[in-house]
């Protein structure tokens, strides 16, 4: 008898049943779950999955299986169809082909909901919480065994009880607004395991999450599995994958590589079958060409959006072909100080000088003019026009000069010429110049914002977070020029959340906590665990 | 069950044919004019369908319709006449437009326009010309001050234009009315509230009702056009309108550009109102518009924004209205032009959507030919039938 045959018989029956009173016991379900799931057995088997989007073949026949009691990673840069994948099994997407199994039985995932019964459920990058409702309210939020009635005690009672039959723990009674990311993904997290998901799929969920959440989500992901439910850990970061699954799938250009238990694996092996090459260089420390000050901040107080001091006392140099790396946990002033040095946030008090020349209070206009590049935060909504064609994104610093404009005119002809040096320049993979740059990979993206920048920013460039969300070869492309500018003689200045990050690339390394900088270090005297301490606010032990 | 290995699945799968709904990387632009014009056709039959099912002869009414409105030099004249004010409206709605601005206040800033032109041509006296490019002057100005009050607010304090538009139209009415019935009453006509007859008109151009002014929305669809696409200033529009924090990041003057934009497109309604005074009624009077501003936002949004195509819109709308007013006098209520102007839209909305997508019907694995983004060299599929498991 086949596998598959043999489990409908020993599973599916139990099973099912499971699922139609598992919402309703009161007792955990892990515990019966125990028994009529053994450790191992598979509850979802993908076969042969095929998925094309105009232009993209984002899955190619791949097959998957998910067991009880098991994380299980997928592995992938961006575009490799892992979030596109799940996307299927969870019912957001039909496969163009292909089988789903679950519990040994073919099933048809034709919505989330569909999903949902057949105890699927996903956790997607974007939260889909309703800001202003309590975390009761979101939970129970479109479940159709939400009571009719029902006063907001019982519904904080009722989260609760489910709460603490996951173990996965938030206040019922805060608004989701006041949560923090981490508390929100947790009410996604008990949104899925309350409609009876076995099956958790979790996309991504550490891109957001400071280290500490991270290792609180890990916790949860833990017991979760040893209750018996199967985990999907969608990442790209191989220490993370590691850490916590225990088999670990490798998808490249939608094609599965590879099967390996995490026992099996290292993060060398793990690279090679992502990118199908070799990657991991470390790049060359080298002494500072020039000690020339380029840019230098003094003394300088700025508020947040919400008009509490973001930056106090904050003075910064950078000197000529060097790197300076700002690490600290973010939301300790790295945004502003970032803002404020390209011109888009003013100074309250304290002083910018370029070079010596004071060019406090000028426009964002003015601080470009002066050759000051910024690769913003949020590529996607600030630093790009995601509905613009690579050409119009392109030109975004120079449409204003000549060549490319004349007094009224801009010239098409200039501007596509333009447009093709930074798409060559930065070897950005795009199929014309013309096609909205939102067609374009993560990566590709920010190759072309990046060397955009680094055009306009001959004396200074600002970069922020550079390489978030990207892919290993994007990742290494985007440090690799920034280390390339740098040795041309440019000022940079690195902010970061990834701390390996800051100290492989910059010079210097300042470290901010709660909107002051609380130490400098120059990075090949830099400790590791003396720079952590410091982003933690550990001043004192210092 | 033994692993199955990818490549022999998929092509197993891949040869089996399928119809499928493709979403497309990008929409041609020969396909949303095909759509657009799907949409009139397939409106006009329900229309005639629906006609047919109250028991009018479509053919005829259609036959009669055409005839009067295009089939005679004065229909022609007629159809022009009412396209003038619709193109300019249109262009107006769809200058703000280009800034993810919405002007509902065309209607108000047309009537100001020729309220404007009331005024210089019942009090100002001297040649001709000199008045009437006054008066056309007047107007634009006048257009351009009733949107002054929601563009600073738009500008400055990022009030909803939409509100502050719509809410001067009905302001604007009573504005004209005022006049029409108090200080510029003109007493000698009788049953109804018009102003006196202003003693200028533009010149006609060739016979047949059409006149000078109607060179106007033509001259300013093509600078429209051409300013958008080829200036640095309508590369600005396009960036604010796109995504006004990337506009910021650049250091794009934003208050300044929603000014200038709102004002302009005030600008346009409002001589739109000047030169539909100074060459068709010549009497200001409360109902001088026909709607002619809330039909532009239809206008604008079937062109899409696109200033040229403002032009066959318009008159397409001008075409349906006449031919509305000669399908009346066979019974027809005048009313059901203006539904039809709706069905057009639902299908044109329709159809935006559906430019999208594509049908096809291929096998799954030759689909991977096509161009691949992530990876350009197009050569991905045949790669693909041969990795296997690496380990």
């Amino acid at each position: 008898m086949s596998d598959l045959a043999r489990w409908h018989v020993d599973i599916a029956g139990p099973l099912e049943t499971w699922m139609t009173v598992g919402n309703a016991m009161t007792a955990p379900p892990t515990e019966s779950l125990g028994d009529l799931t053994p450790a191992g057995s598979r509850i979802v088997q993908m076969r042969a999955i095929w998925k094309s989007f105009p232009g993209v073949l984002a899955n190619r026949g791949i097959d998957l299986d998910l067991r009880a009691g098991e994380i299980h990673a997928l592995l992938g840069e961006n575009g490799a169809g892992k979030t596109t994948l799940m996307k299927i099994l969870s019912g957001s997407y039909r496969a163009d082909s292909g089988m789903i199994l679950i519990s040994g039985r073919e099933a048809s995932l034709r919505s989330p909901s569909e999903a949902f019964a057949a105890g699927v459920g996903m956790v997607h990058q974007q939260f889909r919480l309703v800001q202003k409702l309590t975390a009761a309210a979101n939970i129970h939020l479109g479940w159709d065994e939400t009571p009719h009635l029902l006063s907001s005690r019982k519904l904080s009672a009722r989260t609760r009880e489910i709460c603490s039959r996951f173990g996965v723990y938030v206040d019922p009674d805060s608004k989701v607004w006041q949560l923090s990311v981490g508390e929100q993904q947790r009410v996604e997290i008990l949104r899925v395991l309350a409609r009876g998901a076995r099956v958790l799929i979790l996309d991504e969920p550490t891109a957001v999450l400071t280290p500490s959440e991270t290792a609180g989500l890990f916790q949860v992901m833990r017991s979760l599995a040893a209750g018996g439910c199967a985990l999907v850990f969608i990442s790209h970061k191989l220490d993370e994958v590691l850490e916590v699954s225990d088999r670990i799938t490798v998808l490249r250009r939608g094609v599965k590589v590879g099967e390996h238990l995490a026992g099996e694996c290292d993060q060398r092996s793990l690279a090679r079958l992502m990118v199908g090459q070799e990657v991991f260089s470390t790049p060359q420390h080298r002494e500072p060409s020039g000690v020339q000050t380029v840019l230098q901040l003094t003394n300088a107080y700025a508020l947040n959006d919400r008009g509490r001091p973001a930056l106090e006392e904050v003075s910064l140099t950078i000197r000529a072909g060097e790197i300076v790396g700002v690490a600290g946990v973010a939301g300790n002033g790295q945004t502003e100080l970032a803002e404020v040095l390209v011109g888009l946030r003013r100074l309250q008090s304290g002083n910018i000088r370029l070079e010596g020349e004071d060019i406090t209070g000028r426009s964002p206009r003015g601080f470009a003019r002066l050759g000051i590049g910024h690769i913003p935060e949020d590529r996607t909504n600030t630093g790009l026009v995601l509905s613009a064609s690579v050409a119009q994104n392109a030109v975004l610093r120079e449409y204003l000069d000549p060549p490319v404009s004349g007094r009224f005119r801009l010239r098409s002809g200039e501007v596509a010429r333009v447009a093709a040096e930074i798409v060559h320049e930065g070897n950005v993979q795009t199929p014309s110049l013309q096609i909205p740059v939102g067609n374009l990979s993560g990566g590709n993206q920010q190759r072309l914002l990046a060397r955009r920048e680094m055009r306009l920013g001959s004396r200074v460039v600002i970069a922020v977070h550079p390489t978030r969300g990207l892919d290993v070869a994007a990742t290494e492309a985007v440090r690799r020029s920034l280390l390339e500018h740098r040795n041309k003689g440019s000022a940079i200045l690195l902010i970061s959340e990834d701390l390996d990050e800051v100290l492989a690339l910059s010079d210097r390394v300042v470290v901010m906590y709660e909107n002051r900088i609380v130490g400098e270090f120059d990075t090949a005297s830099a400790e590791r665990q003396k720079v952590g301490l410091l982003m933690g606010g550990h001043v004192s032990e210092c | 069950m033994a692993e199955s290995h990818t490549g022999q699945r998929g092509a197993a799968n891949g040869s089996r044919l399928r119809w499928r709904l493709e979403r497309r990387a990008e929409v041609s632009w020969q396909a949303s004019v095909l759509a657009r014009a799907a949409a009139v056709f397939f409106a006009l039959v329900l229309a005639g369908i629906v006609i047919r099912l109250s028991g009018m002869p479509v053919a005829s009414l259609a036959g009669r319709a055409l005839q009067q409105t295009l089939g005679t030099r004065y229909g022609i004249g007629q159809v022009a006449i009412v396209a003038t004010p619709l193109v300019m409206t249109g262009l107006s709605v769809g200058l703000c437009m280009k800034m993810r601005l919405w002007n509902i206040g065309a209607e108000g800033q047309l009537l100001l326009g020729a309220w404007a032109a009331t005024a210089i041509g019942i009090h100002a006296h001297g040649p001709a010309p000199v008045v009437l490019a006054l008066m056309l002057l007047a107007g634009a100005l006048a257009g351009a001050a009733w949107m002054a009050v929601p563009a600073l607010a738009s500008a400055w304090w990022n009030v909803s234009e939409v509100i502050t538009t719509l809410l001067l139209n009905s302001v604007a009415v009573l504005l004209v009315n005022h006049y029409c019935i108090g200080p510029w009453r003109d007493q000698l006509v009788r049953g109804a509230a018009v102003s006196y007859r202003v003693p200028y008109e533009l010149p006609e151009l060739t016979g047949g009702g059409l006149h000078l002014g109607m060179l106007i929305p033509l001259l300013i669809a093509v600078l429209l056009a051409v300013s958008l696409r080829q200036t640095k200033w309508g590369y600005e529009i396009s960036i604010i309108g796109r995504n006004r924090r990337t506009a910021e990041y650049a250091g794009m003057p934003l208050a300044r550009h929603i000014l200038l934009v709102m004002l302009l497109s005030g600008g346009i309604a409002g001589l739109a109102g000047a030169i539909e005074l100074a060459a068709v009624t010549h009497r200001l009077s409360g109902w001088i518009s026909s709607d002619y501003g809330y039909l532009g936002i239809l206008v604008a949004g079937l062109a899409n924004g696109s200033p040229l195509a403002m032009l066959p819109f318009g008159i397409l709308f001008a075409v349906l209205l006449n031919a509305g007013i000669v399908l009346k006098t066979q019974g027809l209520p005048l009313n059901s032009v203006t539904a039809v102007t709706g069905v057009i839209l639902l299908f044109a909305a329709i159809g935006e959507v559906a430019t999208r997508y594509r049908i096809t019907r291929k096998a799954l694995a030759e689909d991977a030919g096509g161009s691949d983004t992530a990876d350009p060299s197009g050569t991905s599929a045949q790669r693909v039938c041969g990795v296997l498991d690496e380990t």
